[in-house]
């Protein structure tokens, strides 16, 4: 198995973990009890985590993770019409939150094709007016007799503690819709988000394949909705996206991991905020999706940040140790043989912090020996440096001839010792190269 | 802020009686509308520059997170130094802001990480901070005096009743006294409480108290009935103060830097080599935008207000081209929509439409059984009510309004397809194969137009005596000729940069 | 120019506009079977958007263009492109092989995956422009070069009979340009037709055997040694060339 799979199923089985953990700790620093009620919240915001984290990969990728926040906003207006119209069943509100977005998002389109406004005043624009709306006709509805329970509120900040069985049924049903298009056109959204001219040239139907991942990336936010709110849905549709890609280089293992931390965070997110009615959901998904953020910015191998300042810190001993090497070798050089010692003051001279670094790194491998004032290559240094200064030879050849001999071709990196880099054979041509020339 | 009130009250009072501004000010309507403008007049003039910035999300997330600063402060002023908290003390409003400038310093940081691109960054940093002040709002509820309907909506409809009173004749003030005449005395078991003992219980044992005491301002001691003579007062909502200082602001700023914003607007690199700070520009501009954000958390809560900011500007930004007319209208369209607005909550659209007759329709026409009275959020429907002035903006805006737009679109696409068949004669009359180019029954096969479309451009170009068909040939005129070159002539000289050596 | 011999691709009439201000302007273009030709002009002459209307990527306001008499819709299988490379997020979490493979999803259609044949023919064309050893890299840990050696490559896995190349040249390394002006003469040896968008007018009669010179209109297109003449580029780039003595180009101002 290639190091990338084992890393992203480890993550996988570390997330698992952390959830299976949550179990007892949630127990024991909570209080939670494992009721009927609270396993179905938990199931939900499972569900409609690993929904809006697959899809929400393709909006942080199609750099629209700001479209995902005004079109949840916008989807107010519709659940309250929804309701003035059909009364409160879960799936016309549903419906009518995601025609809502979709007329918020021609509405932006059209302002875009005809105005000079640019996509951020678009967006506000209809943002802010889009959830005016939603607030108006709420104040309306809540001056209805007997409508106050009907729990629309659920829908600005989210309560997992409102989920029923049957909500989880029809949330299993849409999001297996949804995955499944995922899969179907796998090919085709993965395509057209990376180079959306060349799938034009190739003949797909771009314009198609787009409103196709828009509309499954609209039904990811609304069925959302009732978890996270319209407000911090686009928390909780872009965080595990973000969270995932900083740990794998490949597409289908990026939304597959944010499928996973989608789950965590709409899981234990839903689970603590049941505890407590006062909890609004949302708000609490968005805190355990941040964290899994922060956690793989700072953590995640390659790319994170304490892994990046660590690589750093290597590369810049070893440059500091080269440099030192290279130094003396030429300074003993052009004083006469490379036995010679240089004095402390010209070496540190040069290369000032960094050479106290490389020379003490040379000093530990015994490739130097110093009198206090002055250093001077071992014999294994003197070995170690003609090497060096070999490969450096080898890569001034290489540049000059490596296309006519036919060599693999590689970005140049001359801190690196090129026999490490090219076959033994495309080194020995080089060799054969250098006695022919004079020098 | 009691010094500037008194002296607009003197100012005022130059103009109106006392009980006739105590009277308009009690009216929950001329409140509301006053505050509404004031906000949609700062909003307008600092968002003309956010817009032309390109930086119209910064207040959505400056809004956003502001709310965390006035929680976060609020409870720092009641918990650790015991004040009373006041989401319009000065204090609360500079802590506040100062969270929302933060909040602009963590997205730069966060993107510039390079481990997420700036929208993912905003996308993610200002629903974290909203959350977790959402999160300490339903925690701390009682202590912060603020529930969730007022972060969304705000109290900009009871901002009349939140007031300072301010007395101008017979202001005395009122001390009471245990030996006041006036002082109510009450006995209370002093250690019944640690004894975990009733009143009545032998032991108990007994204090004298005064449950009235202290000392009383002027407009609370006639209202307790301390004083024989009515004070002369005039009560002032603290939202006009706070909201007020808050356009006074933007109002000096866009003035006094008004050269400084517009260069840095349009050519920070300029402004750099000139000399400009583009930075601070950038940084006075952003702490307004919070202060007016915090200011306005009052009265229209902290998502609301993104509105008074983008749309107005919006639609300036339709109707003019120059900073200056922007500067103007923005201002006005949104004062206009916080007009309107206030009517629409309570069911008149525009004054003489009743929205109560329009649901009576509803109901009649899709049978449905809606309550008719229309009673509704005044900040949501002031918002709506400028959403409704920008769409009216946009659809008949004479320059850049949907229609004219259009209609321009239109007449440029005829102008272009005549030039191209213009250029199509022009190229190919006098070579060899004209015959087979320029046949008029063929000609829409050349350039993959319908027969109908290449119909109609012909027929216009022959009105206009720019080409003539000679034996089923398309030709030009020598007006014609004189065109092709005319628009050639423009053309390549709007691509071609003027030589310089 | 022999009228008789087959035509690569035929432009006639073509007309483009952006916000009805012309960027190609009445252009009738014919291009022979297995020429490789560099498409040359100052900036903003509609280089790109020449082989972007070509391609339909772009609407045309008016024209007819066909590859080997057909249009373009019939001829796509025939077709092969090469973008600017800045036109993709590099960021995007894919490898190089990935990258490649997604030159030969349009045969595939709807609903089919690639499989083991298509990675061959993706691992052939990989090593056919030198990046056998990084297929498994992710795109952005690529230099300049490379990534545009694999867009070279993923065009390669299409095996098209004419190739458009957008500024292939632009920003990239020695070994690169070496690298891909083999691989054009590879092409050419193979009888493909090849239309280069292309910056640097010193290499032009180096690389290219044909050439048409741009500026909204088409100022001449031909063979190089014919066409490539300093009265023609005076024409294109105005009084913006300066020659050495022996009449060779030095540089072009942009």
């Amino acid at each position: 198995m290639p190091a990338e799979d084992k890393r992203v199923w480890l993550t996988i089985a570390g997330i698992v973990v952390l959830g299976i953990c949550f179990l007892p700790l949630g127990q024991w620093l909570f209080g939670i009890r494992y009721t009927y009620t609270v396993r179905v919240v938990a199931l939900g915001g499972a569900i409609l985590g690993v929904i809006s984290g697959a899809l929400g990969c393709f909006a942080v990728l199609r750099r629209e993770s700001l479209m995902g926040d005004a079109l949840s906003h916008a989807a107010l207006p519709g659940v309250a019409v929804a309701f003035l119209l059909a009364g409160r069943d879960l799936g016309f509100l549903l419906i009518g939150a995601g025609i809502a977005s979709w007329i918020a998002l021609r509405f932006i389109a059209a302002l875009l094709g005809t105005t000079r406004l640019k996509q951020d005043a678009a967006m506000g624009i209809v943002l802010a007016s889009w959830f005016a709306g939603g607030i108006a006709l709420l104040a309306y509805i809540q001056s209805i007799p007997d409508a106050s329970q009907a729990g629309l509120d659920r829908f600005i900040f989210g309560q997992a503690a409102a989920i029923i069985e049957s909500d989880v049924l029809l949330i299993s049903g849409a999001g297996a819709v949804v995955l499944l298009a995922l899969a179907l056109f796998w090919k085709e959204f993965k395509l057209v988000t990376f180079d959306g001219e060349f799938a034009i040239a190739n003949g797909f139907q771009v314009g198609l394949i787009n409103t196709l991942l828009s509309t499954l990336i609209v039904i990811a936010i609304v069925l959302g909705l009732q978890l996270a709110g319209v407000i911090l849905m686009v928390g909780m549709l872009i965080a595990p996206g973000i969270a995932a890609r900083q740990w794998t280089q490949k597409l289908h293992h990026t939304v597959i991991l944010a499928a996973v931390f989608g789950a965590f965070a709409g899981g234990v997110g839903a689970v603590i905020s049941a505890i407590d009615a006062d909890i609004p959901t949302g708000p609490m998904i968005i805190v355990v999706a941040f964290s899994l953020v922060l956690a793989s910015i700072a953590l995640a191998p390659g790319r994170g940040l304490l892994w990046s300042s660590w690589r750093r810190r290597l590369d810049s001993r070893r440059f500091a140790r080269q440099n030192a090497l290279r130094d003396l070798y030429r300074y003993a050089l052009s004083h006469g043989s490379p036995g010679r010692p240089a004095p402390d003051a010209f070496i540190r001279g040069i290369g000032d912090r960094s050479a106290a670094l490389g020379l003490r790194q040379l000093l530990a491998s015994g490739l130097v020996e110093t009198t206090g004032d002055s250093w001077r290559l071992t014999d294994t240094g003197i070995e170690a440096a003609r090497r060096d200064a070999h490969s450096l030879q080898l890569w001034d050849l290489y540049r000059l001839y490596a296309d006519d001999m036919g060599l693999p071709l590689l970005a140049e990196d001359r801190q690196l010792d090129i026999r490490d880099v090219l076959p033994a054979d495309a080194i020995g041509q080089l060799e054969a190269m250098m006695e022919q020339r004079p020098n | 802020m009691m010094a500037l009130e008194r002296w607009l009250i003197e100012l005022l009072l130059h103009f109106a009686a006392r009980d006739e501004i105590n009277v308009f000010l009690r009216s929950p309507q001329n409140t509301a509308t006053i505050i509404g403008c004031l906000i949609a007049v700062s909003g307008a003039l600092l968002g003309t520059f956010l817009l032309l910035r390109g930086m119209a999300l910064t207040s959505d997330a400056i809004s956003h997170t502001v709310l965390l600063g006035i929680v976060v402060a609020f409870l720092l002023m009641t918990d650790v130094f015991g004040m009373v908290g006041d989401t319009s003390s000065p204090w609360l409003i500079l802590g506040a802001s100062l969270a929302g400038v933060g909040t602009v310093v963590l997205t730069e940081l966060l993107y510039r990480s390079g481990l997420l691109r700036q929208d993912a960054a905003l996308g993610l940093a200002f629903p974290l901070l909203f959350a977790i002040a959402v999160i300490l709002v339903s925690r701390f509820a009682e202590d912060v005096h603020l529930d969730e309907d007022a972060v969304l909506v705000g109290e900009i409809g009871l901002a009349w009743a939140n007031t300072n009173s301010h007395c101008f004749d017979n202001c005395a003030t009122v001390t009471i006294s245990p030996d006041h005449p006036q002082a109510k005395m009450a006995r209370q078991c002093r250690n019944c409480r640690e004894l975990g003992i009733s009143p009545r219980d032998e032991g108990a044992e007994f204090v004298e108290i005064c449950s009235n005491c202290g000392s009383y301002s002027p407009a609370q001691a006639w209202q307790a009935g301390y004083l024989q003579k009515e004070p002369s007062l005039v009560f002032f909502p603290k939202s006009i103060t706070v909201t007020l200082i808050m356009t006074a602001l933007s109002l000096l700023l866009a003035l006094v830097f008004y050269k400084e914003l517009k260069l840095t607007t349009f050519d920070p690199a300029l402004a750099k080599a000139l000399g400009f700070r583009p930075g601070v520009m950038n940084y006075a501009l952003m702490i307004l935008v919070s202060l007016v954000a915090v200011g306005a958390f009052d009265a229209v809560g902290s998502i609301l207000v993104i509105a008074f900011f983008i749309i107005p500007p919006a639609a300036a930004y339709l109707l003019s081209d120059r900073l200056a007319v922007m500067l103007l209208l923005g201002p006005l369209i949104g004062a206009a929509g916080a007009f309107f607005g206030y009517d629409l909550a309570r069911g008149k659209f525009f004054g003489f439409i009743e929205v109560g007759d329009i649901i009576a329709g509803l109901n009649s026409l899709f049978g449905l059984d809606l309550p008719e009275q229309w009673d509704s959020s005044i900040s949501a429907s002031m918002v709506l009510m400028i959403f409704i002035i920008f769409t009216l903006v946009w659809v008949l805006s004479p320059r850049y309004g949907l229609i004219s737009t259009l209609i321009r679109r239109a007449n440029q696409r005829r102008r272009f397809d005549d030039q191209v068949v213009l250029a199509h004669i022009h190229n190919h009359q006098f070579t060899d194969r004209h015959a087979t180019e320029l046949r008029v029954k063929t000609l829409h096969l050349h350039f993959r137009w319908t027969g109908r479309k290449m119909g109609r451009v012909l027929a216009r170009l022959r009105a206009l005596g720019l080409v003539a068909v000679v034996n089923g040939l398309a030709q030009l005129t020598a007006r014609g000729e004189t065109q092709v070159h005319a628009f050639r002539g423009a053309m390549l000289e709007a691509h071609n940069m003027p030589d310089i050596d | 120019m022999n009228d008789r011999a087959p035509l690569a691709l035929s432009v006639e009439d073509l007309t483009v506009a952006y916000h009805s201000k012309p960027a190609i302007w009445d252009i009738d273009l014919g291009v022979p079977e297995g020429v490789l030709m560099a498409i040359v002009g100052p900036n903003g002459a509609g280089k790109s958007t020449l082989i972007k209307a070509v391609l339909n990527l772009i609407p045309r306001a008016a024209g007819r263009v066909s590859f080997y008499g057909s249009p373009y819709e019939q001829a796509r299988s025939l077709v092969g492109y090469v973008p600017q490379r800045g036109s993709v997020d590099w960021d995007f979490p894919t490898s190089v092989l990935d990258v490649v493979t997604m030159g030969l999803y349009g045969k595939l259609g709807w609903l089919r995956r690639p499989g083991r044949r298509e990675r061959d023919l993706a691992l052939f064309a990989l090593d056919q422009v030198g990046l056998l050893d990084l297929v498994d890299r992710q795109i952005s840990q690529l230099s300049g070069g490379q990534q545009q050696r694999a867009f070279l490559a993923r065009a390669l896995v299409q095996d098209a009979q004419i190739y458009f190349m957008d500024e292939p040249f632009a920003a990239v390394d020695a070994i690169t340009e070496r690298a891909i002006v083999k691989i054009l003469h590879q092409l050419k040896e193979r009888g493909k037709t090849v239309l280069v968008v292309h910056h640097d007018l010193q290499t032009v009669e180096d690389y290219f055997d044909w050439v048409t010179l741009l500026n909204v209109e088409v100022v001449a297109s031909g063979p190089a040694a014919v066409v490539f003449s300093p009265e023609n580029l005076q024409k294109t780039y105005g009084g913006r060339v300066s020659y050495l003595h022996d009449g060779q180009v030095l540089a072009a101002g942009d």
